[in-house]
């Protein structure tokens, strides 16, 4: 019946295209996924059609910034040593770009969690002036006025029509198959790899003092939280409070998983941690006391030299090397 | 005789099962879910928007409950879940729930929504104005809730019910324009209003077989500012997220409607 209803509603893949099924598969030990292709069944031409999508400068106001420029595969899909993504006309953006991966576990997206529905997150970026610049309706003519597109939404959807709802479930389809359940924790957890004593002794100090928030195995438990980072002062941003309107929201953003975090530096939702190192350092001495501190933090995190030591070192077996080099996901 | 009766069994058994196959089939489709006995389209929902009892001309100058003097530049809402009831015989006739109209008054095609409504008499109608909490979170809409009309909220997802922009000298805002894009459908910030509507003394919907009926409901704009809530342009040019000023402003809307008139094809 669900099948039914929203295959109608989406006016998805089939109508007479031969496509070709992508499987989705949930890594062992990973909860049910909140996005789950209702509608929007992944398909080999789905799929390349978001692909190309995500690459192409065509969704952005001078076609200088796609997706892709903001999201790159070698660092998990955030940006490389960038505290602050730029956008259009050398604009700096206001917050760190998250790594994507692991998406359809995501009941809300963004730091603030402002977006519902993994489907209408390109929206977001595509059309902030600080970011893609474009307006919706001028990426759907251009992508009409393409030499490749009407075959690919053709090859997609079973007809060359292009709306914005097609983009999007193809967009959705590339994002969603982004997997990341490959590093050398999963296969310490598969037993097919063994951690060495260090990175043993961090995962002890790990699920002692870090998984009440960077729960396992995505590594969130997808809460928002203002773990004491003063507000900056020249951005002003109070996170989900945003969204909410609510008082007790300030200054809280989403727990961001750690999965690939060596990839991903600068670290926070401004980037204003420089390493891993700088990171716990807050932790250990620089929360700062406010109303809306998570309780877990009120007294911060002790991390000795040692643990810390240890830590990074199990952080590093969250690194996933099949993942940012999966040629599926490459240009 | 026993043969026929086991005969009408297994037909009557076969008919329950493909039964829920034909009903997710016919919720598929967008306007009609009903064999209406007639041509698809019989009734026609005609919205003119007035300035109490003056038609509304884009860019010219009314005043408002306040004398404050504005221009009107957009004035577009949703509607959907349409029912016609008669409270006499209780007849319901709901219009397939997955149908979205972006009722916008620049364009004079969509200020009038054409539906096909089961012949009958009806003294009621009744519809939301907005879009559903549902489905507002989920993903990617096409039609009238392409988010290319321009009524989706990209930073905070979720669609701008209705929208009335225009300019006013007393708004201290670049343009001295005036903005109200009305959304939310959280708890506590849904602007999702139901409006049921009577009809004019001895007015019925008399939908004859094979015949039409036109209504014409007048949308009144000056509702916006006034009743139960004063809003003042001078003190609120903006409303551009969900919150209590949205509340306050669909509070007002809400009773914006009214029908005017039926007319009937005898």
């Amino acid at each position: 019946m669900v099948f039914f209803t929203n295959a109608c509603k989406k006016n998805g893949s089939g109508n007479g295209a031969a496509t070709t099924p992508l499987e989705f598969k949930i890594p062992d030990g990973f909860p049910e996924p909140v996005y789950k292709f209702e509608g929007n069944p992944p398909t080999q031409e789905g799929f390349e059609l978001g692909k190309k999508l995500f690459y192409d400068g065509k969704l952005s106001k001078d076609g200088n910034f796609p997706c892709a420029s903001c999201h790159q595969q070698f660092a998990g899909f955030a940006t490389l040593d960038h505290d602050l993504s730029h956008g259009f006309n050398n604009q700096f953006t206001t917050r760190n770009a998250p790594g994507l991966y692991n998406l359809v576990w995501h009941d809300q997206l963004h730091w603030d969690g402002g977006i519902a529905n993994l489907e209408v997150q390109p929206l977001a970026p595509i059309t902030a002036p600080n970011e893609m610049a474009e307006d919706l309706t001028n990426v759907i003519e251009k992508l009409k006025q393409d030499a490749d597109y009407p075959r690919m939404f053709n090859a997609a959807f079973g007809s060359d029509e292009i709306n914005s709802q097609k983009m999007l479930l193809a967009l959705a389809q590339f994002m969603g198959m982004m997997t990341s359940a490959d590093s050398k924790y999963d296969r310490m957890k598969r037993g097919e790899a063994t951690f060495n004593q260090q990175e043993q002794a961090g995962y002890e100090i790990f699920k002692q003092k870090c998984t009440s928030c960077h729960a396992e195995p995505l590594f969130t438990d997808f809460s928002y939280r203002n773990t004491g980072i003063p507000l900056n002062q020249t951005i002003k941003d109070y996170g989900r409070l945003r969204i909410t309107n609510r008082a007790e929201d300030s200054l809280k953003f989403k727990v961001p998983s750690l999965r690939n975090v060596f990839l991903s530096y600068p670290y926070g939702h401004d980037g204003r941690f420089p390493s891993i190192g700088s990171m716990l350092d807050h932790y250990n001495a620089g929360v700062q006391q406010s109303t809306t501190l998570d309780p877990l933090l009120r007294n911060g995190i002790s991390i000795d030299f040692n643990e810390r030591y240890y830590l990074v070192q199990f952080l590093g077996t969250l690194t996933d090397s099949t993942f940012i080099n999966d040629k599926r996901f490459a240009p | 005789m026993k043969h026929s009766l086991i005969m009408s069994l297994t037909s009557f058994k076969r008919l329950f099962f493909f039964l829920p196959l034909f009903a997710v089939i016919a919720s598929c489709q967008k306007n009609v879910n009903h064999d209406l006995g007639g041509p698809e389209h019989n009734l026609t929902i005609n919205f003119k928007a007035q300035v109490d009892t003056i038609p509304l001309e884009y860019g010219k100058t009314y005043h408002n409950f306040f004398n404050e003097p504005y221009t009107v530049s957009a004035f577009k809402f949703y509607i959907h879940g349409i029912h016609f009831i008669n409270t006499e015989t209780e007849a319901i006739f709901e219009v397939a729930k997955d149908r979205y109209d972006l009722v916008d008054f620049a364009d004079s095609a969509s200020s009038s929504i054409k539906i096909g409504v089961l012949p009958g008499k009806y003294n009621r109608i009744a519809f939301t104005v907005g879009v559903d909490s549902a489905r507002n979170v989920s993903g990617a809409q096409t039609g009238a809730l392409d988010p290319t009309k321009g009524m989706f909220w990209t930073w905070n997802t979720g669609y701008i019910m209705a929208k009335l922009e225009g300019n006013s000298p007393v708004a201290s805002t670049p343009n001295n324009a005036f903005e109200y894009h009305i959304g939310g459908f959280r708890t506590g910030e849904n602007v999702v209003e139901k409006i049921t509507l009577l009809f004019p003394y001895t007015s019925l919907v008399d939908l004859q077989p094979n015949k039409t009926s036109d209504l014409y409901i007048t949308t009144n704009l000056s509702a916006w500012f006034h009743n139960p809530h004063d809003i003042r342009i001078s003190e609120n040019p903006v409303s551009m997220t969900p919150g209590p000023l949205a509340v306050q402003i669909a509070e007002n809307y809400r009773k914006m409607f009214s029908v005017a008139q039926i007319l009937n094809e005898p």
